[in-house]
């Protein structure tokens, strides 16, 4: 190929994005553990309104500071209340509100697992040598099954066979492919299709993550109100209801 | 599957591939052929980001580019906007990551040119800039090349640096090997298995590539 060919490809692949620009859309920061809920909702917002939901999915506390730091995100949906408040008393944020509420299982791709016993029991198994859980430092979802494991003083006998992930979807990713016998996960997670493939306990002493959203601050276009509204309408209801969200 | 991705990560080695071969050949002339005090100091400080772990850098270039770090308050008193989590952002910081990598193979290049050579234009009075680009650059064009073509891979590859700078923005800052990493964590195994198969032939050939143009110098 001659070098001026080559130049006119490079330049035509460095001008491209401008064409992106130009049709309207958001640009979301999730929790990871709306990962397939958003998937819907978006494809939902888009058929509706013709407006595009470009999403980004990781735990609460890296989006949080990434927002910290500049990120140009329209709309933080986080899996604490927590974050959201402090964004808006920072003054980065419009006043935040809760769009879902999730609640903590313990899964595991092995069917037999779940068939006798309750969580912390199972957990104690001989044959369970590693647990996945979402890092409690940046994902509520971990934290909240932390605190599950301290009501039921079995954290200390858990402890050597905790494997940190980084998210909530990666605890249950790490669940899925088996490289750990057992998951904290999101009760959306066995929902999905790799869900149902295995089996759960309820977690019932981890407290119900409570999942609060907010615009953030400059960003509050129509576009983004207009989702913003969205999240907790009824048609959004059904999707939320599929993935076991109240 | 998503191909912005994959767009996303050759417009980033690109724009890098180009900064870098301007950049990186004064840079490799001037420790290649001008004797200064300090001299070793500054390569070695040139060569950090090959030693250091991507989160290390990750973390300095987010506190510099950041709302509050120096380089993100000039660069939002002259734009306005922010530099982290844009492509102008992880481009920056890809520039810096793979800077060694560029300078390498030129220094490499431009001390095996025959000394003579270089004398010989100076007799003939070409001055030291229309040396470096009437002799020096048309007999190192293989070293450069190879300099080019290893820093292209090398921005295809990063991951750590990027996800730290760019955070993962779709058409933006979400590279292919970061799209590879989120979809392995949504467990869309096929999305991820198509994606890397793209870059194994990629990487292979361009690899063989700089393979032949150092059997070239030779």
């Amino acid at each position: 190929m001659k070098p001026r060919y080559l130049a006119y490809i490079i330049l035509l692949l460095l001008i491209m994005p401008s064409f992106a620009h130009a049709e309207e859309k958001i640009r979301a920061a999730v929790a990871a553990n709306y990962i397939q809920t958003m998937k819907e909702l978006a494809v939902e917002f888009e058929a509706g309104t013709g407006i595009k939901v470009e999403a980004t999915f990781t735990s609460s506390g890296n989006l949080y500071s990434q927002i910290i730091h500049g990120a140009p995100y329209d709309i933080f949906l986080s899996a604490d209340e927590d974050r959201p408040n402090r964004l808006y008393q920072e003054g980065l944020a419009e006043e935040p509100f809760i769009y879902a509420i999730g609640k903590v299982v313990l899964w595991s791709a092995k069917k037999d697992f779940c068939k006798t016993g309750d969580w912390h029991e199972a957990l104690k198994r001989e044959s369970v040598k590693k647990i996945a859980l979402a890092n409690p430092d940046i994902a509520p979802y971990g934290m909240a099954a932390m605190r599950a494991m301290k009501d039921t003083q079995s954290r200390e006998a858990l402890q050597g066979k905790l494997v940190i992930a980084q998210d909530i979807a990666q605890a249950f990713q790490y669940a899925s492919s088996e490289a750990v016998d057992a998951g904290f996960c999101a009760l959306s997670a066995t929902l999905t299709d790799a869900g149902k493939k295995g089996c759960f306990f309820m977690v019932a002493q981890a407290p119900p993550v409570v999942q609060a959203a907010c615009v953030l601050k400059g960003k509050n276009r129509p576009a983004v109100s207009r989702f913003a509204l969205f999240l907790i309408s009824s048609e959004a209801e059904v999707i939320k209801k599929k993935y076991g969200y109240r | 599957m998503d191909l912005i991705p994959l767009y996303v990560s050759l417009k980033l080695s690109i724009v890098t591939t180009a900064v870098l071969t301007v950049l990186a050949a004064p840079l490799a002339y001037g420790l290649s052929f001008l004797k200064f005090p300090g001299k070793s100091f500054i390569e070695a400080l040139i060569n950090l980001p090959m030693a250091l772990p991507p989160t290390v850098m990750g973390f300095y270039l987010v506190t510099m580019m950041g709302p509050k770090g120096v380089v993100g308050r000039m660069w939002e008193s002259m734009t306005g906007g922010s530099l982290l989590f844009t492509f102008l952002g992880i481009a920056a910081a890809s520039v810096v990551c793979s800077l060694p990598f560029a300078l390498q193979p030129m220094k490499a290049a431009f001390q095996k040119i025959d000394r003579r050579l270089l004398e010989n234009a100076y007799v003939l009075g070409l001055s030291r800039t229309e040396a470096f680009f009437r002799v020096i650059i048309p007999n190192s064009i293989s070293g450069i090349a190879a300099a080019a073509i290893l820093v292209f891979l090398h921005s295809m590859g990063a991951f750590g640096i990027l996800i730290m700078v760019g955070g993962s923005i779709p058409g933006e800052t979400k590279v292919a090997a970061i799209a590879i990493y989120e979809a392995v964590e949504s467990m869309n195994y096929r999305e991820a298995g198509l994606m890397s198969l793209c870059l194994v032939p990629v990487s292979y050939i361009f690899l063989l590539l700089v393979n032949k143009l150092n059997r070239e110098e030779f």
